[in-house]
């Protein structure tokens, strides 16, 4: 039995954290609720698994070595680069996330409407907050409704 | 009658408009007497008249229904 | 804003993208996170940074007029509302000292170690929408801008204006601070030039907005003052925006048709003085308090930066690169694009763009769909019936920011005095997460069933603390929240002891009411995850196809016997993209997807059930069928209509558009040897009878006249007009077709041309206006631009009790920001059924359609929301309610009880808003509303008179 951590190995593999959860959640990944956010695996079975999610066998060593490994406090090893750099060697699917650039209005309303029909989001914006420039509208016409 | 007359308002304020228009006053922290009472209806449409007339009979100065 | 709160969505700040590697449904974006030197977990928003900053620097935010800290939030709803430093004005990321902010803040939420960091992110597709930035006037001499104060730019003046800006909504002239009375606007400020600036473009937003200015300006003033626009074209080519100009003429706003060629500083170095010349030629010379200049939009250097980083192509004015049947994908796979990078836009297009960008960027990556997202689970809720209420009161310090004013420890001393309350307790933040941690344990503890908040504003805070509620095993709804700092300690700063015992006050109201509050269930409602499209035309077809391929089967309803509608009229797009190939070939793919069934022939015929599963019959010839679908998409069009007047149908030679294109694709000789061709604009629109502007015909008559100079170089070609709406781009045409030699002539409503046949001849009577003479034009062919008139859907309005407006189009639920959706959930509207509008904008609305109609579908099962009516025992069926339901959400119903017949109303819950107005109509308490029952209200009005009980 070794311990997993999902951010961690979601951050090894180079995949989103929800993918690990989502894993967890349907089954695929056989692992139970430990302490703190650690689940805990049987070893094969987690070979197993990412032998089916196509991963290399000199990674999966890496990560049952890195696994059983419990860094001491204030010590986390940081892996520099993930070690699968994109998240299709493993899955023939395509990423299920949306980038949207721009926090305007036309930024915001994309973004809800991907997140609210199965898709994660990132909304990026230069500035400190979102809002764009329909914030600065003092109201807006024919309604003349508040713009916020 | 040693103390100044204070008086006192219930404020009806729509969830949508007057109500924040009260948070945007309080960002800017625009300075207003505290005589009013705030009520928050998701619309001003829903206050009763009873209610306002209720209000009136009962003790208040003054009923404002902001929406 | 819902974004700030989403589960799966997660907000960058202040980054920007470096690189985008790989392809469709599966890029690797680089991603610059610039530091904040702000713990956004750890920052409350209190302020106490930027009061401390002494560091004061210009507000961008409000266009420079104001000052703002170094530290700051750009306005007071921001999202995320956390301050940010801003390193390039701060003192100590500048010059090493200072720190007051991290020694004031109360949660030590100040870092200066925060780093900038660069992230790698693994996403199926990328939408790119990084706005514009305004025209910048300083370099254009004439106007004055930067040299005479009170010449403000149209943004600036937005600031002016609004409550939140920089003079809290009192009118200021910048100069001397009076109050301006005449202001003068000037329009096609950095647009509809090529002289000055290089934006041939007509940004199609300023004469809106300027008009708008002018109305809440004259709204501001006591007299109203005197207010001017000056302007080439009004361009209210909107949905109600002719009548919105119209409303600005009837309240004394003055129209000048003129643009100003020399500003100058007015007499006594205050206001403007100001000369232009008048269309007949007259030089005047007036003065006004203020000049504002309605600058148009730019390409800004922003988006310049993300074409070249994620490698797409823009057009010559630097907005991205689309196509008319393609609006809102890029040059690049799988990288699209929306707002004012595709060219200039007012909201409600943005916001349908946007919704159109994510439904492309959604359906490539369908297998993928909800890989990565997560559902929030709660326990089960405790069953609290028959239990006395047990309050439970926590009263927030927010750092100083209640404290400061009111006197906590006073206020949690008296809820405890209070019926009902057991439990009363100060925190230091109540929205912090450790706070949530103490609330569930505190609930469970104290087994308490009702909780009341006296902190901050629940229009911001409340969603949060019903979460804690829901994760404790308590109903959302019993929380209620006492706003004793947006409402109290902000705003009575001076008055300590008036304002704890406000505090006291609003916490025993909130008391009052939540003891009455029970739990309340949100609706919920399986979803049919199929779709219904009325309408075959262009906007159906691609609403049908979109939904098709987003997985659901889809029934497209065609009332005739053929599909594309009115696109088989058409040649070209306003790009000169050929209409009959795409045409051909979208209802060749509509016709073999195998998730689509058409229906020709066809209409509704009944409507049940709401938002999620919807049942109707349909008649197709004679038969007759059920079918059930959980969203449809209305896309029943327009038509062109038959003109009355110009003795149309009395010769061959005067035709509508539609004919003309036909006679231009069936008989190019007998068009190309023609002397002469006349075009009247607004042929039934923008009068009295049909107020709105038709949107399309200015770009086709154009466009066609510049067909007819290409046939043929010396044929004169006149365009009679009345306001040029050459809108966005399609200005060019307009250029291209003076440069061709295409004569535009202005006739006024009340001054229209006349057109008579004498001798077998035709010919058009118009006044010149700039010679203000009358001219007499001898033509072969006179095309009449018609109205575009809604199709008839009388029908479907009833069955669904939708809105249409007074023209007969249908109306969306909100003008601006929800543009496709109607205001009965799950339905929405795309094409010419909601106004007139060109190719590219039917196509952007049907595929934000199927956005909108994606998010009801995807879900297996959808929650409504809780606040709704219910009927009481007390009605009795009196209908008073039903006509003031602004809804339509009740109906009267029979019922036998007991041998006797009995009236009662019901509620549609789905339809429902929870406005109230039944409640308030109601003489007998026999409707309310879900968490604002007459009760609770009454309850709150005692207890604010402190009559308990």
């Amino acid at each position: 039995m070794i311990e997993i951590r999902v951010g961690k190995l979601a951050k090894m593999l180079g995949i989103h954290r929800n993918t690990v959860r989502n894993w967890i959640k349907n089954g695929e990944l056989d692992a139970t609720p430990m302490v703190g956010k650690r689940y805990g695996i049987g070893r094969e079975s987690f070979t197993r698994f990412l032998e089916s999610k196509g991963v290399a066998k000199n990674m999966i060593l890496e990560l049952m070595a890195d696994a059983a490994k419990t860094p001491g406090p204030g010590k986390t090893a940081k892996p520099e680069t993930p070690i699968i750099q994109k998240e299709v060697r493993m899955l023939d699917k395509p990423v299920g996330s949306v980038m949207v650039v721009g926090g305007g209005i036309a930024g915001i309303q994309a973004s809800l409407d991907l997140a609210d029909s199965g898709y994660y989001v990132y909304l990026l914006e230069k500035g400190p907050g979102i809002g764009g420039g329909m914030a600065r509208l003092d109201k807006t016409f024919p309604t003349n409704d508040c713009a916020m | 009658m040693s103390e100044p007359f204070e008086p006192k308002i219930i404020g009806f304020l729509c969830n949508w408009c007057a109500y924040a228009g009260g948070d945007l006053a309080g960002i800017s922290r625009i300075q207003y007497p505290p005589n009013m009472r705030a009520i928050r209806v998701m619309c001003s449409g829903m206050v009763h008249p009873e209610l306002v007339v209720e209000a009136l009979t009962k003790g208040a100065d003054g009923v404002m229904v902001m929406g | 804003m819902e974004c700030g709160r989403h589960l799966n969505i997660e907000i960058l700040t202040l980054s920007e993208v470096v690189a985008v590697t790989g392809q469709a449904g599966a890029f690797s974006v680089t991603v610059k996170k610039n530091p904040r030197f702000i713990d956004m977990d750890k920052c409350i928003a209190c302020g106490i940074c930027s009061q401390k900053c002494p560091k004061k620097v210009d507000d961008e935010f409000n266009m420079g007029i104001s000052k703002r800290k170094a530290a700051y939030i750009q306005y007071g709803q921001t999202v995320p509302l956390k301050y940010a430093i801003d390193p390039k004005t701060c003192l100590f990321t500048t010059k090493g000292k200072c720190r007051a902010c991290e020694k004031f803040c109360p949660t030590g939420a100040i870092n200066f170690d925060d780093k900038e960091e660069i992230q790698t992110f693994s996403v199926g597709s990328l939408i790119l929408s990084p706005g514009y930035k305004p025209f910048d006037p300083a370099g254009i001499d004439f106007y004055g801008y930067g040299k005479i104060p009170d010449v403000v730019t149209g943004l600036e003046y937005e600031r002016m204006l609004s409550p939140g800006g920089p003079f809290h909504g009192h009118l200021e002239k910048p100069s001397d601070h009076k109050e301006p009375k005449n202001i003068a606007w000037i329009q096609c400020v950095g647009s509809r030039s090529t002289n000055r600036c290089e934006n041939g473009y007509c940004s199609s937003v300023c004469c809106m907005y300027a008009m708008k200015q002018a109305l809440i300006t004259a709204a501001h003033l006591p007299d109203g003052g005197r207010q001017t626009l000056f302007y080439m074209d009004i361009r209210s080519h909107g949905k109600e925006f002719e009548l919105y100009y119209n409303y600005a003429k009837e309240h004394d706003i003055r129209f000048v048709r003129a643009r100003p060629h020399t500003i100058e500083p007015g007499p006594g170095n205050t206001g403007v003085t100001m000369r232009y010349v008048t269309e007949d030629g007259r030089q005047l010379k007036e003065d006004f308090d203020m000049a504002v200049l309605s600058v148009g939009m730019e390409a800004s250097a922003d988006a310049l930066d993300l074409s070249q980083k994620t490698g797409i192509e823009l057009t010559a004015y630097n907005f991205a690169k689309t196509g008319s049947f393609t609006p809102v994908s890029s040059s690049r796979d799988g990288i699209f694009v929306s707002g004012c990078f595709k060219g200039p836009m007012n909201i409600p297009s943005s916001v349908a763009v946007a919704s159109a960008a994510s439904a492309e960027a959604s359906k490539a990556l369908i297998s993928a769909k909800g890989t990565l997202t997560r559902e929030k689970k709660y326990p089960a809720e405790k069953d609290l019936s028959g239990q006395p209420p047990r309050i439970g009161v926590f009263v927030c310090s927010c750092g100083s920011n209640i404290a400061g004013v009111v006197d906590v420890a006073a206020v949690v001393d008296y809820a405890k005095t209070l019926p009902y309350v057991v439990h009363a307790e100060n925190n230091m933040f109540a929205c912090s997460t450790d706070t949530q941690e103490l609330l569930a344990k505190v609930i469970g503890e104290q087994n308490l069933n009702r909780i009341v908040i006296a902190a901050c504003t629940p229009r911001t805070h409340e969603p949060l603390f019903q979460d804690t509620l829901k994760e404790a095993g308590l109903n959302g709804y019993l929380v209620e929240m006492a706003n004793i700092r947006n409402h109290n300690s902000w705003v009575h700063q001076k008055q300590p002891e008036k304002a704890t015992a406000k505090a006291m006050d609003q916490v025993r109201m909130a008391a009052a009411k939540v003891g009455l509050a029970f739990p309340i269930q949100e609706l919920q409602v399986n979803v049919v995850q199929k779709a219904l499209v009325i309408g075959g035309g262009v906007a159906g077809m691609n609403a049908a196809l979109g939904l098709a391929d987003q997985g659901y089967e889809t029934m497209l309803l065609e009332k005739t016997d053929a599909l594309g509608g009115n696109a088989w009229h058409l040649s070209t797009t306003a790009k000169n993209e050929k209409i009959r190939p795409m045409l051909e070939q979208l209802i060749q793919k509509v016709e073999s997807h195998e998730r689509i069934e058409i229906l020709k022939n066809a209409r509704l015929t009944s409507s049940t059930g709401t938002v999620g599963n919807f049942t109707s019959s349909i008649q197709i010839g004679n038969e007759s069928r059920e079918i059930q679908y959980g969203a449809a998409v209305l896309a029943t069009g327009a038509r062109e209509s038959e003109p009355t007047e110009f003795m149309y149908g009395e010769d061959a030679r005067i035709m509508t558009h539609l004919e003309f294109e036909k006679e231009l694709a069936e008989r190019k000789d007998r068009v190309q040897s023609a002397g002469s061709a006349v075009f009247i604009q607004c042929v039934g629109s923008r009068n009295t009878r049909r107020p709105y502007c038709s949107r399309v015909c200015c770009t086709h008559s154009v466009q066609n006249a510049i067909t007819l100079k290409t046939l043929n170089p010396s044929m004169n070609v006149y365009v009679l007009y009345r306001d040029m709406r050459t809108y966005g781009t399609r200005e060019d045409l307009y250029t291209e077709a003076r440069r061709r030699g295409v004569v535009f002539i202005r006739y006024d409503l009340e001054n229209p041309p006349l057109v008579a046949k004498t001798d077998g001849a035709l010919t058009v009577k118009v006044t010149d206006p700039i010679l203000g003479m009358p001219l007499e034009l001898t033509t072969d062919y006179l095309i009449l631009a018609a109205a575009i008139v809604p199709n008839e859907t009388r029908e479907l309005v009833e069955l669904y009790k939708c809105a249409v407006n007074a023209d007969g189009f249908l109306n969306e639920a909100h003008p601006k920001l929800r543009p496709v959706d109607m205001a009965v959930d799950g339905l929405f509207i795309a094409g010419l059924c909601t106004y007139p509008k060109p190719i590219d904008e039917s196509i952007s609305q049907a595929k934000a359609a199927v956005a909108r109609a994606n998010v009801i579908l995807s879900q297996n099962v959808m929650q409504l929301d809780a606040i709704k009516s219910f009927v009481t025992d007390h009605c009795d069926g009196c209908a008073l309610c039903l006509d003031v339901c602004p809804y339509r959400a009740i109906t009267l119903t029979q019922h036998s009880d007991n041998g006797h017949t009995a009236k009662k109303i019901s509620t549609d819950k789905a339809l429902c808003k929870g406005c109230g107005l039944c409640a308030a109509t109601c003489p007998k308490r026999g409707v309310m509303v879900h968490g604002f029952t007459t009760e609770q209200l009454r309850a709150q009005v005692y207890a604010a008179l402190d009559l308990i009980g």
